[in-house]
């Protein structure tokens, strides 16, 4: 299939919901970030030892919803395009509180503040995790665009998806430095 | 109408190839069984699989009908529609669907469909499942292409026929690419524009709608 009309050359693209905007648009800024942090989850994936299938499924399965938050992101809130997008499904979120508080289990209690890296592994969480910050910041402001109310309540969920998100993604870091016999480095002040 | 439930979940399927009829020389509408459960939204897809090939093609049937209704064009050298064309009737194809967003919401705003050749096949779904008052345009080269003219007709508020290579016949018929009409025919305004055929035909027609019909609403579904 073709995946390029050139329609977008001129710095304009359609939202899923139809209206043209500019590509500095807040909302193509986001699903923009998104798609960044989709992508480092893959390298994240990809890099990650052979004998980690359940780490890896983890991480597609979170992949998967982030497409799924993604065509929320790419429609006005209140469109009628939105009546056609499977909803943002809040069980996800304590799918992941379930996954940290998995990891967590082996881990030590921090003290300190930790330097980001490590294993290769967990520099890539890393990275992903501030990523996924900076993902939750465009969709707050998105949220706090006009129109407020119900329209919204997908924003909603999807900024409690990916707060916890990068909790999750914190651990992660800390999970695979662990795995690789690697000690956090604590910051010294 | 309403726009894709939520709850039509695509899935595989085979369909038997149940009839076939010739719309021009190059195009033909390919009629399969409808599998069960089979439910779609007009303007939706199902995707073909031949030998290690897959293909998309959009249903022009209306939903609730007991078949799936497909308009396709044969093309030269192309694999799949070439064996689609000659496939016996009976010949059970596997398949997955319905895919899709490529649905028609109903707004205050004037809609303006825009087709090129079997790009049509969305729009005459929409139309056998009872949306009227839209605004068709159909970009074909010759007269023979103009399938479904009187269904599309009778439902639309407008239909022009856009022939890029044969001189004009009749009222509904302009010389010219379909560009060329949004040009000179159609008042600026805002509108809900759906645009399915050539990647060629959107961009020209998305970069009109940016000039001359700021604050359209654009869907698009490309063929190739
Ligand atoms: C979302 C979607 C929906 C589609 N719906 C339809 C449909 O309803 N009807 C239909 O006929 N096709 C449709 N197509 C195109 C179809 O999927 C195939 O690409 C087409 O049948 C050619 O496949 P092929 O294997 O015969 O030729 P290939 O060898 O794959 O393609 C050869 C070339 O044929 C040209 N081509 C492709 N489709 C067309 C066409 N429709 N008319 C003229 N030239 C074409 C392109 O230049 C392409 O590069 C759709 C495509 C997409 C992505």
């Amino acid at each position: 299939m073709k995946i390029y009309t050139g329609g977008g050359d001129r710095g304009k693209t359609s939202l899923f919901s139809g209206e043209r905007v500019g590509k500095d648009n807040n909302r193509i800024e986001a699903y923009g970030d998104l798609d960044e942090l989709n992508a480092v989850l893959g390298a994240l994936a990809a890099g990650l030892p052979e004998a980690s299938p359940g780490l890896q499924a983890e991480l597609q399965a979170i992949q998967s919803d982030l497409f799924r938050i993604g065509a929320w992101l790419a429609t006005t809130p209140g469109a009628s395009a939105a009546e056609s997008l499977p909803p943002i499904d809040p069980g996800r979120s304590v799918w992941l509180e379930g996954a940290i508080d998995r990891m967590e289990e082996d881990l030590s209690p921090l003290k300190t503040f930790i330097l980001p890296g490590g294993h290769p592994s967990a520099a890539w969480a890393h990275v992903a995790r501030t990523v996924c910050r900076r993902v939750e910041r465009r969709v707050v402001r998105l949220a706090g665009d006009p129109p407020p109310g119900e329209a919204v309540a997908p924003l909603g969920r999807a900024m409690i998806y990916l707060n916890r998100l990068s909790d999750y993604l914190f651990v992660f870091a800390r999970h695979c430095n662990r795995r690789h016999g690697i000690a956090d480095t604590p910051w010294k002040a | 109408m309403e726009s894709v439930s939520r709850d039509l979940q695509p899935g595989p399927f085979a369909a038997r190839i149940l009839s076939r009829r010739w719309l021009s020389p190059t195009a033909f509408e390919l009629t399969l069984e409808r599998p069960p459960g089979f439910d779609f939204q007009p303007g939706q897809r199902v995707r073909l699989g031949i030998g290690p090939n897959a293909r998309d093609y959009s249903i022009a049937a209306a939903p609730g009908g007991p078949d799936i209704v497909l308009c396709i064009r044969r093309v030269a050298g192309g694999e799949v529609s070439t064996w689609l064309s000659k496939a016996g009737i009976g010949t059970e194809l596997c398949g997955s669907g319905p895919h899709g967003y490529f649905t028609f919401t109903p707004s205050p705003r004037p809609a303006i469909f825009v087709a090129t050749g079997t790009g049509v096949a969305p729009f005459v779904s929409m139309a056998r499942a009872g949306t009227k008052g839209f605004t068709l345009l159909h970009g074909v080269k010759r007269v023979e292409d103009l399938f479904y003219r009187n269904l599309l007709a009778a439902s639309a508020q407008r239909y022009i026929a856009c022939l890029s290579e044969e001189a004009p016949v009749g009222s509904d018929v302009f010389a010219g690419r379909v560009t060329r009409h949004l040009e000179r025919q159609v008042p600026p305004g805002t509108c809900d524009f759906y645009l399915c055929g050539r990647s060629e035909m959107i961009r020209d027609v998305t970069w009109l709608i940016d000039d001359r019909f700021p604050g359209s609403r654009v869907y698009s579904e490309i063929f190739y």
